[in-house]
């Protein structure tokens, strides 16, 4: 009823022509396919959420590198300056930011004895102080915050309570809850870690590792000349607070290198910005072939009704409808499409399997090449009625005239 | 005859418009899509060191324990970077590590500045051919028994001094005095091969300081501190006794018997490190790399570009295959006019080159605007992504490649239809005439 085998006779006979179609639009699938697959799983890794009030924290350095300066008061002196400072609704001292592509990272060990010893996954640790979750806005849901007395000065041998996240809570500890358990660094024992908190979210400063929502808050405030701040203010007071706080801690004391104010979101964009670029490209790349395919496909059709003039002058003389003319054109088109498109799946396919075994990207999802080829119909059609109505209009005169 | 199929070539082209159009702007995407992406990936992947690439070697020690890190480390420890200087077979060789240190002159004015330091020996300016503009580097005796000297670059030159030839004046580190030994150019070796850790596409440090000056003035360590066990470092001496990997170590060895001796000169001193107590694998060994190995085995390019490449590249293929199908069809809408001109003399191989030329002529066209494209498209990613100046600049090569590719894909798309069109049978047009 579509008149498939005339055409499929009719392709058969002229073959260049609809192999080269069938060639770009075989690659076309492939191509589309995986790079909207690459596409799709980087938007997707840019759009975890951190769970920080990414616009209004920032963080900065303080270098103190005059020796007559108290490693241990200084900061908390510092913090006291800058909450002062108008627009500032809290400030804390970290050992890292989140998102920020640099900091330290762990593995604990957790179990009652030597023997069934236990190492817990790889977490982000953050060495800070009871600021620290009010300040990136954290949520709370089981357990308590570190009280001020409980913070301690000094190095990392200082740490005894630990507040985590709750995927490491569940990748840890499963189903059971993790208040009240115990970690350690190094062997069983040695210098045990009380669980007294979990927070629903807090990312660690890698955002390409499995470690990302995985992150520890210890009760050390590390004591060194180098001194990383975190501040929540109003989004508008950010501006002003870049040039008043270091202003602010020079008075202090002059001594001292004050550098940094990024924000959390700022960190975000530049962490993510590869990813970014990668699915900018492709997006590019996707966009301009189907340009390119539907512009070729139109210029071939063009071709055709040219060539074919006179057949469709015969054809519409013999009582073809015009939308018998169009529809010859779309079936044709459909059939290309959906050889070109199931080839072009497969060939995705593999091409998927080269780039993960190659380059560690995940496995192609079947779905990508469907909708490409969906996409690829209808698209096609566009292409395609625009030039195929004008020949629908060729007047069956002109099959008549030259004969 | 050249010229003259020029002439044909761009009167064929102007009595079909649209489809010379069509054809320049999709082989001109395909280049300007491949250009961008090889651009990158080529400005990535340049190796810096040159000529002295194969003489340059990162030398790497499994110093851990059995059942801990699997492969080598970047980076050794400080202990075995403190022994290997002892070694007299490289020409050259430098440990070193990256760390920060405030800047202030004797100018009270000089607001303080917190600068990347490079932590080194006086044979780094030597190894990395660093040039200098003024002075050079400190001598053998600091190297040995420390001492307060600094090699800065123009830059911080003209921002301490003002500029001008500074060698003999003093810059304050942390608060302690340095005298100024030597000052280089503005020197930014891309990637940063010497030191890939830290950022390979980051600007190198401005500032040198002594590495026996380590363990006098406590530099922290700015770069990677890797242990494969847990170890109580509270003191810098800790640190320094530790088996922390966290220095760099490079060493220069001119040919291939100097890199043999070299080898069985690291042979013998795992051997007598096991003797010691230490390399207690069965495997333990020392490793040396060229820079085009070691940029390899750090993966300096990432990925990403490769993939992107591979695609842009299939990207083109599609571009040619549609101007392939372009071509056949506007060149067999000509036969009749081709029909005559065999009719009255043309030789099949002129109809082919004249045809050729013609595609040629449109592939000339798509390089060009492609160039345009790939400028368009590396400025504009450049501005919004924030790309490294070194990544998104138009490398000079691709001037040359760009309508090289151009040209040549078009003619490999034109030779099938150039070749159906000089083979058509004159008689059956002049039939129908």
């Amino acid at each position: 009823m579509f008149q498939v085998k005339p055409i499929i006779s009719m392709l058969m006979r002229n073959k260049s022509g609809p192999l080269l179609l069938l060639i770009q639009i075989i690659l076309s699938v492939a191509i589309v396919a995986n790079a909207s697959f690459i596409i799709s799983e980087r938007i997707g890794m840019m759009s975890r959420e951190s769970g920080i009030v990414e616009a209004e924290v920032f963080d900065f350095t303080i270098y103190n590198f005059d020796e007559n300066i108290e490693a241990e008061t200084q900061p908390l002196q510092d913090l006291d300056i800058i909450r002062q400072l108008d627009g500032v609704k809290g400030a804390t001292l970290t050992s890292m930011t989140p998102l920020s592509g640099g900091g330290w990272s762990s593995n604990f060990s957790y179990g009652s004895s030597e023997e069934d010893s236990k190492s817990a996954p790889n977490a982000a640790i953050y060495y800070s102080d009871e600021q620290f979750i009010p300040t990136l806005g954290l949520n709370l849901i089981e357990g308590r915050n570190f009280y001020p007395d409980e913070i301690n000065a000094g190095g990392p041998e200082l740490a005894s309570l630990a507040i985590v996240s709750a995927q490491f809570a569940k990748d840890t500890f499963g189903d059971e809850s993790a208040l009240g358990r115990v970690m350690y660094r190094g062997n069983i024992g040695q210098q045990p870690m009380t669980i007294i908190g979990v927070v629903e979210k807090l990312q660690s400063a890698w955002v390409d590792n499995d470690n990302l929502e995985l992150s520890i808050i210890l009760n050390v405030k590390l004591t060194s000349s180098f001194n990383r701040l975190l501040v929540r203010a109003d989004e508008n007071a950010i501006v002003g607070l870049k040039e008043a706080i270091p202003a602010a801690l020079h008075k202090e004391n002059p001594n001292r290198v004050v550098r940094g104010f990024t924000t959390i979101s700022e960190h975000r964009t530049s962490i993510y910005r590869n990813h970014e670029l990668m699915a900018s490209v492709l997006s590019l790349m996707v966009v301009l072939l189907l340009l390119i395919t539907s512009l070729g496909l139109a210029g071939m059709v063009m071709f055709n009704i040219e060539r074919r003039t006179k057949q469709i002058g015969t054809r519409r003389a013999l009582g073809a409808k015009k939308r018998d003319i169009v529809s010859f054109f779309l079936v044709e088109n459909y059939l290309l499409c959906l050889i070109g498109g199931g080839l072009g799946g497969l060939i995705a396919v593999q091409l998927g399997q080269q780039l993960m075994t190659l380059y560690s990207l995940p496995k192609l999802e079947l779905i990508y090449p469907i909708i490409t080829v969906a996409g690829l119909l209808v698209l096609t059609t566009v292409a395609v009625i625009l030039p195929a109505r004008k020949a629908a209009k060729i007047s069956p005169a002109i099959a008549t005239r030259s004969v | 005859m050249f010229f003259y199929y020029l002439d044909l070539a761009w009167r064929s082209i102007k009595k079909t418009p649209f489809l010379s159009l069509l054809m320049v702007l999709a082989i001109s995407i395909g280049i300007g899509i491949t250009i961008t992406t090889l651009n990158i990936y080529k400005m990535a992947s340049v190796n810096p060191a040159g000529e002295r690439s194969s003489s340059l070697f990162a030398v790497q020690l499994m110093s851990q324990d059995p059942d801990t890190w699997e492969n080598l480390s970047k980076q050794i420890t400080y202990q075995d970077a403190f022994n290997l200087l002892d070694s007299e077979v490289p020409v050259r060789q430098a440990a070193m590590f990256r760390t920060g240190l405030a800047v202030q002159t004797d100018d009270v004015n000089f607001s303080p500045i917190l600068e990347g330091v490079r932590v080194t020996g006086g044979d780094f300016f030597g190894l990395f051919k660093v040039p200098f503009l003024y002075g050079g580097p400190w001598s053998k005796q600091v190297d040995k028994e420390g001492g307060y000297k600094v090699v800065i670059n123009e830059d911080i030159n003209n921002k301490a001094f003002g500029g001008g030839n500074n060698v003999g004046k003093t810059l304050l580190l942390n608060r302690k005095p340095y005298q100024v030994v030597g000052i280089t150019k503005t020197w930014h070796p891309s990637p940063k091969y010497y030191d890939v850790n830290n950022g390979a596409f980051n600007d190198s440090e401005q500032i040198y300081v002594p590495f026996s000056l380590a363990p006098i003035e406590e530099f922290e360590s700015w770069g990677n501190n890797n242990s494969w066990r847990h170890e109580d470092i509270r003191t810098y001496q800790d640190r320094l006794n530790s088996e922390m990997h966290w220095v760099h170590y490079w060493a220069e060895l001119t040919n291939p018997a100097m890199q043999q001796e070299y080898k069985e000169w690291l042979v013998r001193y795992v051997e007598q490190q096991k003797a010691l107590g230490r390399f207690k694998r069965p495997d333990a060994k020392g490793e040396v790399s060229d820079v085009a190995t070691w940029l390899a085995y750090n993966k300096v390019v990432p990925e990403d570009n490769k993939v992107l490449v591979g695609l842009s590249v299939l990207f083109l293929i599609v571009c040619l295959v549609n101007m392939l199908g372009l071509l056949l069809a506007k060149f067999l809408k000509r036969a009749p006019e081709v029909g005559v001109r065999r009719a009255i003399g043309a030789s099949r191989l002129q109809i082919f080159s004249q045809h050729l030329v013609e595609v040629g002529l449109i592939g000339f066209c798509g390089g060009a605007l492609g160039l345009l494209w790939a400028w368009g498209a590396l400025s504009l990613l450049s501005s919004r992504f924030d790309l490294e100046g070194s990544l998104s600049q138009l490398d000079s090569s691709m001037w040359f490649i760009a309508p090289i590719i151009a040209v040549s894909a078009a003619i490999i798309a034109g030779i099938y239809p150039a070749w159906r069109i000089c083979s058509t049978n004159p008689s059956i047009y002049l039939k129908s005439q």
